[in-house]
């Protein structure tokens, strides 16, 4: 397949608005359908259109495997973070109001940011991962 | 009954003898086609239920069934010329 030119420049056009709609998802997902979940599907989407395409030698360049394992634990790291900020501050566990307390509204915002991008971190690499199990690779 | 439900009625009649060609279709390149105007089907339709339903948040959904769609349709022909993903 990767001999196939039409396939190869419509992918190569695809792959960048598929990350950023990605993006777009992730950072829209407060007050629209999507989220982390969503955005993070979206991103290992365009991973695995590339990895088609182009073989997994160049999207291992692009993309390297260690990155994709730090990733993983990075986003619960960060998930768990937030929340223990929270526990640490005296209140309960992921309370957001604690990270802005003259402002509750932003400290919301700041809050669920974090924890939808842990969640996008974390769904995109075992995504990726997965795929790899799939294709028979020692991951 | 208004025009944009009975557009939407249609699609989905086109929707569902799409699928009957990627039942029945005799060549793989027939049921890859079928699963493709499908997709194309199901894109329209998320539209046209935005409209109807005045939720804007649809079109985002439609052009994110859009993009996976192209994916998958290049996933099934990789599968069937080389039997493998890697």
């Amino acid at each position: 397949m990767s001999e196939s030119v039409v396939l190869r420049t419509i992918g190569g056009m695809l792959f960048p608005y598929i990350l950023v709609y990605g993006l777009y998802v992730q950072m829209h997902g407060e007050i629209g359908p999507g989220g982390g979940f969503q955005a993070g599907v979206l991103v290992a989407a365009a991973f695995i259109l590339h990895s088609l395409l182009f073989g997994k030698e160049l999207t291992d360049r692009l993309l390297p495997t260690w990155l994709v394992d730090l990733s993983m634990s990075l986003g619960v790291l960060l998930y768990i973070g937030v929340g223990i900020v929270g526990l640490v501050k005296g209140s309960y566990f992921l309370d957001y109001s604690v990270l802005d307390p003259t402002h509750p509204a932003h400290a919301e915002a700041l809050g669920m940011t974090l924890v939808e991008a842990g969640v996008g971190l974390t769904v995109a690499s075992v995504i990726l991962t997965m795929v790899r199990k799939v294709n028979g690779e020692p991951a | 009954m208004n025009a944009e439900l009975i557009t939407a009625l249609l699609v989905i009649g086109g929707a569902f003898l799409a699928l009957l060609r990627a039942v029945k279709g005799p060549t793989t390149f027939d049921r890859v086609l079928a699963v493709n105007v499908f997709g194309t089907k199901t894109v329209v339709l998320l539209a046209l239920l935005g409209y109807i339903g005045d939720r804007t948040g649809f079109l985002d959904i439609a052009v994110l069934y859009a993009l996976v769609n192209f994916l998958g349709t290049i996933a099934l022909l990789k599968f069937v010329e080389t039997r493998r993903l890697g």
